[in-house]
């Protein structure tokens, strides 16, 4: 379980150029969840996840991730944050940029080798991530420069599926992949979600959102203004917080509108929308 | 990376940091020429080093660079000074005479010691003069001030304009580089490198991760922004207006007229010592005053000539 305690994060504190990325965020992210989280350009999304980590400490307040603590006071913080980071792993924004290896299966195995994996047993590792996000053999010796921009972001992925996280954070990983390699990528982290990794994502594409999350959290300016489960989100007025409705949650207000009466709870995607109709239908 | 930002322009709007930055560079390199002055004895030497320290503290103050931030820039200086006073202790200069200590039958001199001060000070100077200089010029302001000095050296067909636009494109990308370490080492510690400890192969390791990407992003910008400049057809030989224009206040007038004082005042002190006399003041306020007027028609043909580029 993840513990947020009003939380608040300056940026380059006691200078002009003083920012405050968060403001009294508190949270609770439920084990086994899907969680989004959205908002818009600049709320603080990735601050927020950095802090997770331990990347950065909190200015005030605290961070609690299952047994480790990331406070802002010194002394009450977990001593060594290797282990944290083998426990929740973050694929950042523009992860293509982390590649440096000389192939694409010594950069996947570099993470697993960190953390103490021997060799062998670390490109076994990297072998089978690889396969998980659908990057074949013929591209294992590679050199990872000579892949396109979304192979890249598959790799490093993949370098990170490589550490087998409990909590598995990404940070707008299907921007600017294709619509079916982001559609593989999705069912990837549903697949692992379901086999009880914790994912947080963060995503624009509010469609996704209602397809794949179980819960949102949305930000606005460093605060906390929703969390919640999706459905009743999207069901709501989201201009507010600078969100749009996904076209399902449109079609299911509409539908509603005219006095269908439907399961929300149960739509997430097309399928289960027609799921319903019919049992509406039948009903 | 907090370190990193020492010295990093900030936006405050002191008087200094208004300042027309072709005088600011003028005036503060002129500080750092009277720091090297050299005096008939060790006091005049400390008493000189003092007045100047505290001019460059008001400076600081004025400028809001911390005291703080001095010292941590001039932490990694210990290990000078320690060097020096070794040096000097064992070759103690010439002309040595006054003991303060001796280890053994080794005799360390007071001249050994004040050389080292000495220097430890004129190195403390310096610093903190390109600090507030550098905190409070925007680095752009910074290349403008340098091409209009090397404008002249056109005439010898010195490119100076495509020379301070490469110091100024450099410049520019500092920070974005610094972003991109930032971002790169935070990846890579999510992937388990620790930058800080472990063994000299994994340390070194960590380091290769780093540089990597980094140099390949540096690459990949470059590439892109030389496109991007020729695609809106730049040509560095082309006439071109400013933008922004740098212009030259009142106040600019009273700070180069201090520094001048200040320059004057060094130079009579090392070459009399304090006993001050009207004979040895007046050829140099002449010369001073003859410096200032020259500076000012200088400016003023600037001036008027990038006025007559806009019409
Ligand atoms: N290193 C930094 N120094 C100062 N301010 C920063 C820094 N990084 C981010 N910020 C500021 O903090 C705010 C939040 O940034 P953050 O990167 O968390 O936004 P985000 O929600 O992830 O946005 P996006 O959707 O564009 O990724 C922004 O307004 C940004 O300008
Ligand atoms: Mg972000």
């Amino acid at each position: 379980m993840i513990n947020f305690e009003h939380v608040y994060f300056t940026y380059s504190p006691k200078s002009p150029i003083e920012f405050e990325a968060l403001n009294d965020v508190s949270l609770t992210i439920k084990d086994g969840s899907f969680t989004c989280l959205v908002g818009k350009t600049g709320c603080g999304k990735s601050t927020l996840i950095q802090q997770l980590n331990g990347l950065l400490f909190p200015t005030k307040g605290k961070v609690i991730v299952d047994n480790f603590v990331i406070s802002s006071i010194k002394k009450e913080r977990t001593k060594k944050l290797q282990p944290l980071r083998k426990h929740l792993g973050i694929v950042f924004q523009f992860s293509e940029n982390q590649l440096f290896e000389e192939s694409v299966e010594e950069d996947v195995a570099f993470g697993p080798m960190n953390f103490g994996i021997k060799k062998e047993e670390a490109i076994k590792i990297a072998h089978e991530s690889l396969k998980k996000v659908g990057i074949g053999e013929e591209y294992f010796k590679k050199s990872p420069f000579e892949l396109s921009g979304g192979e890249k972001r598959r790799v490093s992925i993949a370098g990170i599926l490589a550490l087998e996280p409990k909590i598995l954070v990404l940070d707008e990983p299907t921007a600017g992949l294709d619509p079916k390699g982001s559609k593989e990528m999705l069912s990837l982290f549903k697949k692992l979600n379901e086999s009880g990794t914790t994912i947080i994502l963060v995503s624009h594409d509010m469609d996704i959102v209602f397809e794949y999350a179980s819960d949102v959290i949305v930000l606005c300016d460093g605060k906390v203004s929703y969390v919640g489960k999706p459905s009743d989100l999207f069901l709501d007025d989201v201009s507010k917080y600078s969100l749009e409705t996904p076209m399902l949650a449109k079609v299911v207000q509409k539908l509603v509108s005219k006095g269908y009466s439907l399961n929300l709870d149960k739509i997430h995607n097309l399928e289960s929308l027609v799921e319903e109709l019919k049992e509406v239908k039948h009903g | 990376m907090a370190k990193i930002t020492l010295g990093r322009y900030s936006p405050y709007t002191s008087f200094i940091h208004r300042m027309d930055p072709r005088n600011k560079i003028f005036c503060l390199i002129a500080l750092m020429v009277a720091v090297f002055f050299q005096y008939s004895t060790w006091e005049i030497t400390f008493i000189m080093g003092g007045i100047l320290f505290l001019i460059v503290l008001i400076m600081m103050f004025i400028s809001h660079v911390s005291f703080k931030q001095l010292l941590l820039s001039l932490k990694s200086l210990w290990f000078v000074v320690l060097f020096l006073l070794l040096i000097n202790a064992i070759i103690p200069p010439k002309d040595a005479s006054m003991i303060a200590f001796s280890i053994n039958g080794f005799n360390i001199y007071f001249e050994a010691i004040f050389q080292s001060l000495k220097i430890v000070l004129r190195l403390v100077l310096m610093v903190s003069t390109t600090m507030v200089l550098t905190s409070t010029t925007k680095p752009l302001d910074l290349t403008y001030a340098l091409e209009w000095y090397l404008t002249p050296l056109k005439l010898i067909k010195f490119p100076a304009h495509e020379v301070a636009m490469t110091i100024s494109i450099a410049l520019r990308f500092i920070p974005t580089l610094l972003d991109e370490t930032d971002r790169i080492m935070k990846a890579q510690a999510s992937r388990g490198v620790d930058f800080k400890h472990g063994k000299m192969s994994s340390r070194f390791k960590a380091i290769i991760s780093l540089i990597v990407p980094l140099f390949i992003s540096a690459f990949q910008r470059s590439e892109e922004l030389a496109d991007a400049m020729e695609a809106r057809g730049y040509d560095p030989k082309a006439k071109r207006t400013r933008y922004h224009k740098m212009r030259f206040h009142l106040s600019d007038l009273f700070a180069f007229i201090f520094c001048g004082a200040v320059m004057a005042g060094v130079i009579i002190v090392s070459h009399y010592g304090f006993t001050l006399n009207t004979d040895h003041f007046i050829p140099w306020l002449c010369i001073a005053g003859c410096g200032i007027l020259t500076y000012i028609i200088l400016l003023g043909i600037y001036d008027v000539e990038s006025r007559k580029a806009i019409q």
